[in-house]
């Protein structure tokens, strides 16, 4: 049974081109307490700031598109449930266009320059590729990242190391497992700071897709320390 | 159904709970320090009392300090926490799987046996 609430959202109001410091705003909204942030947002963008630049998609935690900053801690705005205080600002370290959206311009960069795409099967193949169903189900798994950068914004070696981030390893922990890998994916792995990583984990424990990017990381280096063995 | 089949957990209280993580990470570093400092002090006191000109600074001063349980309690815990998460972290570079949360309450758990068995020692148990 939800109760009312009153929320209190501190919101971080940035527009580069117009302001010349981020100011943080303060609204309040009367619902629920089964209420999401995005909730909060979208009644404070309709209600109250009509100028308020804010993104969402899909509303069911699928598309990684409304991530922010809730108290300090990333997450989804669609799953995470409103508290009475919340200050909301945008993801770290990403450059932000205005309010709550930050700039994905240098995401899809990294992306693009890691070359994520399996090596295309051959012409004449008449069949889908064999995999074993194990190896399928892993793959499946590791490729239902969001990339919606909550792991980069939450892991604090890239805060204070020439760190790529989490959702990148990940990425390349992918295709290092892939059948259809064309390419050594360690250098790039290494090139992108995957020693620098703490192994805190948590990136795992925030990951919406209940994903594990430190236990793709470790495996990563287990292959620099173990060569392509693997421990039993 | 296997475990990568099952539904996801619930995502919905994030920041609600702590980040398991971040404070072993800023425990990790806290109990290296502590050791470090250990052993840079315990050798210049070492030092100090071994040295006669400096005998008038050891009775009031150093040796007391040999004699707190609060310093071995805390000693003792960074050595035991510092030494099991290194382990964790270890056993991450051969690609094993650790649960963040389990090594966290395992390493502080078995920290503070050490810490309070230094407690119980000088209370004369």
């Amino acid at each position: 049974m939800s109760q009312a609430i009153i929320v209190e959202a501190e919101i971080r109001r940035y527009s580069p081109t117009e302001d010349d410091a981020p100011r943080y705003e303060t609204y309040t909204v009367h619902g629920t307490d089964n209420m999401r942030v995005l909730d909060v947002i979208r009644s404070i963008y309709a209600e109250q700031a009509g100028d308020l630049a804010f993104q969402f998609a899909c509303r069911v935690g699928r598309c990684g598109t409304c991530a922010v900053k809730v108290n300090g801690v990333p997450v989804l705005a669609c799953q995470e449930r409103c508290v009475p205080r919340m200050r909301i600002e945008p993801l770290t370290p990403f450059p932000v266009i205005r309010d709550l959206v930050i700039d994905r311009t240098e995401i899809e960069a990294r992306y693009t320059a890691l070359e994520l795409t399996p090596e295309p099967p051959p012409s004449d193949a008449a069949h889908p590729l064999p995999m074993q169903p194990a190896q399928a189900e892993k793959i499946g798994h590791m490729d239902s990242c969001l990339a919606c950068m909550i792991c980069v914004s939450a892991c604090p070696a890239v805060a204070e190391r020439p760190f790529d981030g989490p959702a990148f390893m990940l990425k390349l922990g992918y295709m290092n497992q892939h059948p259809n890998n064309g390419k050594d994916r360690l250098p790039s792995a290494l090139e992108g700071g995957m020693l620098e990583c703490f192994g805190c984990d948590v990136c795992t424990q925030l990951c919406p897709a209940d994903l594990s990017p430190a236990q793709a990381i470790r495996e990563l280096r287990s292959e620099v320390v173990l060569g392509r063995r693997r421990l039993p | 159904m296997s475990r990568l089949a099952s539904l996801p957990r619930d995502t919905t209280q994030q920041t609600q709970s702590p980040l398991y993580g971040n404070i072993s990470r800023l425990l990790h570093r806290a109990t290296g320090s502590v050791i470090v400092v250990f052993v840079l002090v315990h050798a210049i006191v070492q030092a100090v009392r071994h040295a006669p000109a400096l005998a008038a600074w050891n009775a009031p001063l150093l040796e007391p300090l040999q004699h707190q349980a609060w310093i071995h309690g805390i000693l003792y815990f960074s050595i035991v926490f510092h030494t099991l998460y290194g382990l964790r972290l270890l056993a991450g570079d051969l690609g094993i799987r650790t649960s963040y949360r389990k090594t966290l309450w395992v390493a502080a758990f078995a920290g503070l046996v050490f810490l309070f068995r230094e407690f119980a020692r000088y209370a004369g148990y």
